[in-house]
């Protein structure tokens, strides 16, 4: 398998699985998909194919996962959303009870857009710079609209900037991930002998709370959290 | 006890027994023999035995052979004695008993039957041993008529002809059916209920028919009440359920009987294991009208060894698809209007269990409605076997216009005489579904409801849900990494505040060093003589007329100061004039500066109140200050 693709090699690679997609063969469709992400080529459209081939063939968790991440890569779509809404209403469980409260900063970095974020602040940022130069050079009577423009532009940089310092540390801190197991036992301890706590069933989201050995801590949305064993999930 | 023949023979019998007696008993001549009814058999087969004593003294023990290699299954004994009388000599009387032994094999290989063995009045007779040929797995066939050797001279079978019947009747049936062969019971011989399995080793799901006989040798009048075994662990289809008592002429060990059937069932096995069939019952009427009389009689009971179902089929295929079956889809058409409905029959026909059996459920685009289907069967046993059709009919109801595919179907069945998994396949079959002609106005009006409905049937109907399709273009891109993650992020954000800084630093030390120079003290003055020009603008509306030109003159002086490199307070205009030109002033910067100060003079002793005459003295300062570097 070589390293990498020419677009026209990973086009027709591409095509290929479309088109095993259509035929019902979802296996081979699998691979086609897989093969591309493996070489580092492929993107938000991908991954979508990728998860929507899993639905279909009736994979749960692994749909769910690559959705998943063809949204967090992409942003949201009308097809995309679409095939989750399927996915999770074929999901086993159904998380019962008040939604945790999420802390201030995740809900923050959820309600924004990341990327929009940062090239806001980058944009806004530098040109505000650029006007503060420009009115030192300027001479008397001409400075003022400079002036202005250079607060307004450090008015919107300064906020966008400190979304972007939460998204960085959203991004190092929280940990989303979704279940493949079909079905996976979460305990009151990290040992495979601790007391069941409940269960959870392929696609369901969960966070990543902690890890020790082969176990890490899952919180679920209700905020109802267990040791399960790490293979039982894939992080997003 | 046995009955032999009329009562004159039994009075010939009893004579010629005692006539005879003395001889008989002192008899050593022995015909003592043992044959088994095949020379091939397998492992999963069962064969007879028979050992034969003819003309035995009552207390001769027999032996029957025991082997390691063998297990019998079942034993039975049955004696016949026969008198001969001819040409005037004694009566020739000859008792014959026959063991038979039901027997299969544990191994397969060159196997020995050991000899069996009679000791009469201390002397031990032994059968020749009787090899087979055994082979794994069922070989099947019908016994061979009397071969594997025997130990003494072969007696002449005055029921060959009818063994070479049910011979020929288990060739044409193959492993169908297998001759019962009853056991006469000791304290019934004339009458006697018989209850029998065409096999007793059998698959999970594999058709056994189990037949109910009246044996008698007597006048029936009726059967008054029959209570059929407890089948537990077999599910049961009737075969055979005669109204009427119908005989057949049967010999059994010699004897002639008139055989009754009073029911045939096909029972298959749900489980297996050895599982047990209970004795029938039934309450039977002998004799004619006011001679007859009422007796109860019970069969002998039965077991089925029951294997289960080899690997290598599917995990939670049902019992019931056992046999051989065939699989076929029938579509009433494959081109229709929308809102006609089409209907397709799944049938399954074969032999079998066929009110067990589930054929595949049909399974269709979301587009063809496939409504919950009815099921008949139609059950023709033939030769006791089971067989028949199961059929499935849908009523299909396309919702859209296009062309659906109803996709193959498949039923993994297994097929005991095969001994393997067989899959029955139907094709594929598409349905063009078009537009209807008339359309929703064409129906005929009835109840609003009705028609409503009808008029959804015939709606290309689009209903939101099921999977978006896959996305046919695509961006290939390596995983996304945040913007503040890349390379450029963090100096792009820095770099302005550097710059800034730098920037400011350079003013800062710029500054410093143009302190230390003349010109830039030179500078320092004039921008500081400048500021003052300004204040005095301030002043110039005031009332106070001298602190205005003292002003303007101070921050004349000053600028002067600042650009002749001295103090020009205290020169006279001519002295200034002379520096002023050195300076590099031109004549009017010099008429400027010479009439500003006058004015100055002027003002600061009581004169210049004129606002106008203040104004000009203003313009003429700061045009003499203006442009002068």
């Amino acid at each position: 398998m070589s390293g990498y693709y020419t677009p026209e090699e990973a086009q027709d690679i591409f095509l290929k699985a479309n088109e095993a997609y259509a035929n019902e063969d979802y296996a081979a469709a699998k691979e086609g998909y897989e093969k591309l992400l493996a070489n580092g080529q492929g993107g938000p459209d991908v991954l979508y194919n990728l998860g929507t081939t899993h639905l279909a063939q009736g994979d749960l968790g692994r749909a769910v996962l690559a959705l998943e991440q063809a949204r967090k890569e992409g942003g949201q779509a009308p097809d995309l959303e679409a095939n989750l809404s399927v996915a999770r209403a074929r999901q086993v469980d159904k998380v019962v009870g008040a939604t945790a409260e999420d802390a201030f900063l995740p809900r923050v970095a959820a309600a924004t857009d990341g990327p929009v974020v940062a090239w806001t602040f980058l944009g806004t940022w530098v040109a505000a710079f650029v006007l503060v130069l420009l009115w030192r050079l300027l001479g008397r009577g001409r400075r003022t609209a400079v002036g202005v423009l250079a607060v307004l532009l450090f008015a919107v940089a300064v906020p966008s900037g400190l979304l972007v310092a939460t998204h960085a540390y959203v991004g190092a801190t929280v940990h989303e991930a979704v279940v493949l197991a079909p079905t996976l036992v979460a305990r009151e301890l990290p040992q495979p002998g601790a007391r069941s706590i409940f269960e959870v069933h392929a696609g369901l989201k969960v966070r990543l709370l902690e890890e020790t050995g082969r176990f890490v801590r899952i919180r679920l949305p209700n905020g109802l959290e267990g040791w399960a064993e790490r293979e039982g999930v894939a992080e997003i | 006890m046995r009955r032999t023949g009329s009562a004159l023979g039994v009075v010939f019998a009893v004579f010629a027994l005692l006539a005879t007696a003395p001889a008989w008993a002192a008899s050593d001549d022995l015909d003592f023999y043992q044959t088994a009814d095949r020379e091939e058999v397998g492992t999963e087969d069962t064969f007879r035995l028979t050992v034969v004593v003819v003309d035995a003294p009552a207390n001769a023990q027999v032996k029957l052979p025991e082997s390691g290699d063998f297990s019998i299954l079942s034993s039975s004994r049955s004696s016949q004695r026969s008198i001969s009388l001819s040409g005037g000599g004694p009566a020739v009387i000859q008792d014959v008993t026959r063991h038979v032994l039901v027997m299969q094999a544990t191994r397969a290989g060159r196997l020995k039957i050991p000899p069996s063995q009679i000791t009469v009045r201390g002397k031990t007779y032994r059968t020749q041993p009787v090899e087979l040929t055994v082979r794994a797995g069922r070989v099947g066939g019908a016994p061979s008529p009397g071969q594997a050797g025997r130990g003494g001279g072969r007696q002449p079978d005055p029921f060959s002809s009818i063994q070479s019947q049910m011979q020929q009747m288990e060739e044409a049936f193959g492993d169908m059916m297998e001759p019962d062969r009853p056991t006469i019971p000791r304290g019934d011989s004339d009458l006697f209920l018989r209850a029998s399995l065409d096999r007793d080793n059998v698959y999970v799901g594999e058709q056994v028919t189990l037949s109910l006989y009246i044996y008698s040798r007597v006048d029936l009048s009726s059967v008054d009440a029959v209570t059929m075994p407890k089948l537990e662990g077999f599910w049961t289809e009737e075969v055979e359920s005669p109204t009427q008592l119908s005989g057949e002429q049967r010999v059994v060990d010699g004897i002639p009987y008139r055989a009754y059937l009073l029911r045939r069932r096909a029972i298959f096995p749900v489980k297996s294991g050895t599982l047990s069939i209970t004795p029938a019952e039934a309450d039977i009427t002998t004799g004619f009208l006011f001679a007859g009389h009422r007796v109860h009689r019970v069969s002998n009971a039965l077991k089925v060894k029951v294997k289960p179902l080899p690997p290598g089929g599917p995990e939670d295929m049902p019992n019931a698809h056992v046999g051989n079956w065939r699989l076929s889809m029938d579509v009433s058409q494959t081109r229709v209007e929308l809102g006609q409905p089409v209907t397709v029959k799944v049938s399954l026909e074969g032999v079998g269990n066929v009110k067990n059996v589930t054929p595949p459920a049909l399974k269709g685009p979301a587009a063809l409605k496939i409504y919950d289907p009815t099921t008949t069967d139609k059950v023709s046993p033939q030769r006791h076997r089971v067989q028949g059709r199961r059929v499935m009919e849908y009523l299909v109801m396309p919702q859209r216009t296009g062309s659906f595919t109803l996709p193959a179907l498949e039923f993994t069945y297994f097929d005991p005489r095969a001994r393997k998994y067989e899959v029955a396949r139907t094709d594929p079959v598409t349905i063009t579904v078009e537009a209807g002609a008339g359309g929703a106005s064409s129906i005929a009006s009835g109840a609003p409801q009705a028609s409503s409905d009808q008029a959804n049937e015939q709606k290309n109907v689009l209903t939101a849900g099921g999977l978006r399709p896959v996305r046919y273009q695509a961006r290939f891109e390596a995983p996304g990494v945040p913007v503040w993650k890349r390379g450029f992020f963090v100096p792009t954000v820095l770099a302005p505040l550097g710059l800034l800084l730098g920037v400011a630093l350079i003013g800062g030390v710029r500054g410093r060093l143009a302190l230390r120079s003349e010109a830039g003290r030179g500078r320092q003055q004039a921008k500081a003589a400048r500021k003052r020009l300004a204040d005095a603008e301030k002043l110039q509306s005031s009332g106070d007329v001298g602190a205005f030109y003292g002003e303007v003159e101070k921050a004349l002086h000053g600028f002067l100061e600042a650009r002749l490199g001295m103090p020009v307070v205290g020169l006279t205009r001519e002295v200034l004039a002379e520096k002023l030109t050195a300076g590099g002033a031109d004549a009017e910067r010099r008429a400027k500066v010479l009439f500003v100060l006058e004015a100055c003079d002027f003002g600061r002793y009581g004169g210049g109140g004129d606002p106008a005459e203040r104004q000009k003295v203003m313009d003429a300062a700061a045009a003499a200050m203006e442009g002068w570097a």
